[in-house]
């Protein structure tokens, strides 16, 4: 629904940014209300590589939940809020999948009939990248520069690899980290059943999806399980916790941020 | 049958508690999915071309599907047949019943066809006097068995052996095996008898083509070809959207086809029917009927769910999808199972029977990626979901609850207020950082998952007190 403008085409010519970079962070409700360390982290790996981090604090919600449930006059409001909070220039870097396939997709289609707000949504949306798609294919990052140790399994967030088309570049950071052995799962891309409100309007599906979706982790031996989408982690962490297995959630951006200081050995 | 679609969280405690149905149907979708993926990996050509070029062909021919329809009329009818349009499912019960009558029918041999299913043709007949029997080796299981089918190319997936032992030797008194040889064998004697005497064979289409007025039917049992040559009568009853315009459009349709199907590079049998036996013909029919079913497609055609009718029913999208893989075909409700279930049926039977099969979906976008005619059916989906809550098929609880989420995100320092407020109340409560249970609509998160607990410092906090407020901050 949107022609890409001139930002998009630069990105896709290629062409590594040689004059200093901003970016504006775009840290989701999620991160912020319950895993501020993630949004935090994800700040962090920016600035290790010269990337001026703005946070626009007027940001919330993009709206996903209202959108993906139905209520688009919510969704509306909220896309609208966020626009305002993002519009200008720069980089909008997030640490979530499906947050920035509702900002780059999904907006088009609930400002199809507003052609101001179609405009200002398509500016916005092209200028959105998923973390690990940012520090890959926009700043050309070879080494995270991480001291993180352990044995990881990556968890392909729906939204990211088939909404994204993100697959290569999570995995190329996390084997360029000494301290990281990568395993991979079985069916790696398979949803692990979060799918927003779909996991409170239909539990039981959505448990039975994790649960095999967690055995497919454990048969890897990973101590960690790791992904770019704060909603995967939780579905999975939230089982995780309740039955006690052996595997430990942590979004990528605290992997490539490192341990932190204190934990430090 | 009867819609059940609106049970369908009781459907699914169902399925769920059928561990047999689980391994079944998983089994069955994992095979074919391997034989999909082995089929596009060897593909001779550009998979992804051909499933462009397919979708557009279908995109076009919807676009002009009156033309379409007509040539294929007054072809099919230049040929022999005769051809009968039905505006909704019970007309169309009305002209096949008609026609049996009219043509002094019995017994009807019938080989899989997903259209009569949507119009519950074998109950109309059934109810007329006439005797149906389904040909088709998981059709006639589930048709003993009295249930729908719960896969689009599979319909009797759901079935283990030991159950399809049972049903044998039960309904059909039949001494007890499990050997899968000797079931098929006891099958074969038993429809053989019927496909001698049956008096009219009932069929389905997989494409109409327009120039020639020919029915193109794939199978992978000889059924299909003796239901449509050895009785008398042959009626095929087909949905509008079948209608592809030249034969020449067939073999790109049917590499697909059977490729996201079965992974099949083509089916074992593909019939291309004709008109009627002419002088001279080995085979065939002397009568050929012809029944168009609109049941709702005009209507679909005109808005913005027209791309579900490039739908070639290959059953793709329902071996990928998660959902399917958990719960199977029945607790869908209907006939129309998995995503392409969860777009068609509200569609065909409305929204107030069928609002919560749009929203048993994760929006994983796996059968968007397989599906060969490229539906984009998560995008379908939400719009069904959007279309759901503004005719009411919403919770005010759930609408309430949407409302107050808005405003609240509407500004951050309210939000901030309440994310601080909830963090210190959960501390309090939750001292181990798990929230244990949620109330209302939330709980079912809760039922074998922990909550985390909401942080005493969100991170717009956090950040301020680390990097003050700057100019770009507000
Ligand atoms: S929606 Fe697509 S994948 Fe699903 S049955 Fe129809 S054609 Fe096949």
């Amino acid at each position: 629904m949107c022609e890409h403008g001139e930002f998009a085409s630069l990105i896709l010519g290629g062409m590594a940014p040689s004059a200093p970079v901003t970016a504006s962070l775009f840290f989701t409700c999620l991160a912020d209300a319950l895993y501020p360390n993630v949004a935090l982290a994800t700040a962090t790996v920016l600035e290790r590589f010269g990337v001026t981090v703005r946070v626009p604090l007027s940001q919330t919600c993009c709206g996903q939940p209202a959108y993906n449930s139905g209520h688009r006059k919510e969704a509306r409001k909220m896309a609208a809020g966020f626009l305002r909070a993002f519009d200008g220039d720069g980089y909008i870097v997030t640490p979530s999948g499906s947050c920035a396939v509702m900002v780059k997709e999904m907006y088009p289609v609930l400002f199809r009939n507003e052609p101001r707000m179609l405009d200002l949504a398509c500016s916005v949306g092209e200028r959105v990248f998923e973390l690990s798609q940012f520090l890959v294919d926009v700043l050309g990052v070879t080494d995270p520069l991480s001291a993180f140790k352990g044995k990881v399994t990556l968890h392909d967030s729906c939204h990211l690899v088939r909404g994204l088309g993100v697959r290569e570049q999570p995995r190329r950071l996390l084997r360029a980290i000494p301290g990281v052995e990568l395993v991979e799962m079985e069916d790696s891309d398979r949803c692990c059943g979060f799918g927003g409100v779909f996991s409170v309007k239909n539990p039981h599906i959505s448990c039975a999806m994790v649960e095999k979706k967690i055995e497919r982790i454990l048969a890897t031996g990973a101590q960690y399980v790791t992904s770019g989408d704060l909603g995967c982690l939780m579905n999975i962490g939230g089982a995780v916790s309740r039955s006690g297995y052996p595997v430990q959630p942590i979004h990528l951006a605290e992997i490539l941020a490192g341990p932190p200081p204190d934990e430090e050995t | 049958m009867e819609p059940k679609c609106h049970n369908f969280s009781r459907n699914v405690e169902q399925a769920l508690a059928n561990r047999n149905l689980q391994a079944a149907i998983s089994r069955t979708t994992g095979r074919f999915l391997e034989h999909r993926n082995a089929a596009v990996r060897s593909f001779p050509g550009d998979f992804e071309a051909a499933r462009e070029a397919a979708s557009r062909l279908k995109l076009a021919t919807l676009r002009d599907l009156d033309i379409h329809l007509s040539r294929f009329i007054e072809e099919a009818e230049r040929r022999g047949a005769t051809v009968h349009i039905a505006r909704d499912a019970a007309e169309a019960r009305d002209i096949a019943t008609r026609i049996a009558k009219d043509e002094g029918i019995a017994l009807a041999v019938k080989s899989k066809s997903m259209a009569t299913e949507e119009i519950g043709l074998n109950e109309a007949l059934e109810g007329a006097g006439i005797e149906v029997v389904e040909s088709d080796l998981g059709e006639y299981i589930i048709q003993l068995a009295g249930e729908p089918p719960s896969h689009l190319i599979a319909p009797a997936v759901h079935k283990t052996r030991e159950e399809v032992a049972r049903l044998f030797s039960e309904k059909l008194g039949e001494t007890y095996t499990e050997e899968i040889p000797e079931l098929v064998a006891i099958a074969r004697r038993r429809l053989r008898e019927k496909f001698l005497s049956a008096g009219m064979g009932i069929s389905g289409a997989n494409f109409l083509v327009a120039e020639t007025g020919s029915v193109a039917i794939v199978s992978n049992e000889a059924n299909a070809r003796m239901a449509t040559t050895l009785p008398r009568v042959h009626m095929v009853v087909a949905s509008i959207e079948k209608v592809i315009p030249l034969m020449s459009d067939l073999p790109p349709m049917l590499r697909l086809l059977t490729r996201s199907a079965t992974g099949q590079p083509i089916s074992s049998y593909v019939s291309v029917l004709t008109g009627v036996r002419r002088p001279g013909d080995a085979e065939g029919p002397s009568k050929l009927h012809i029944l168009l079913v609109d049941n709702g497609r005009s209507a679909i055609l005109r808005g913005k769910y027209r791309e579900m009718l490039k739908c070639i029913r290959c059953g793709a999208c329902l071996n990928i999808c998660p959902v399917y893989q958990t719960i199977g075909g029945h607790a869908y409700g209907w006939v129309y199972p998995g995503p392409m279930g969860s777009v068609l049926s509200p569609l065909l039977l409305g929204l107030r029977e069928a609002s919560a099969l749009p929203d048993a979906s994760t929006l994983c976008g796996a059968c968007a990626d397989v599906c060969p005619v490229k539906i984009p059916l998560p995008d379908l989906l939400l719009e069904l979901r959007a279309d759901a809550r503004a005719q009411g098929h919403r919770t005010p609880g759930e609408v309430l609850g949407m409302k107050g989420f808005a405003a609240i995100m509407g500004r951050a320092g309210i939000l901030e207020a309440l994310e601080r407020i909830g963090g210190v109340v959960c501390r309090l409560l939750f001292k181990d950082g798990k929230i244990p249970w949620l109330p209302f609509i939330l709980s079912g998160w809760t039922d074998r998952r922990d909550f985390p607990a909401p942080a005493v410092r969100p991170f717009r906090k956090l950040w301020k007190s680390k990097r003050g407020v700057l100019p770009w901050n507000r």
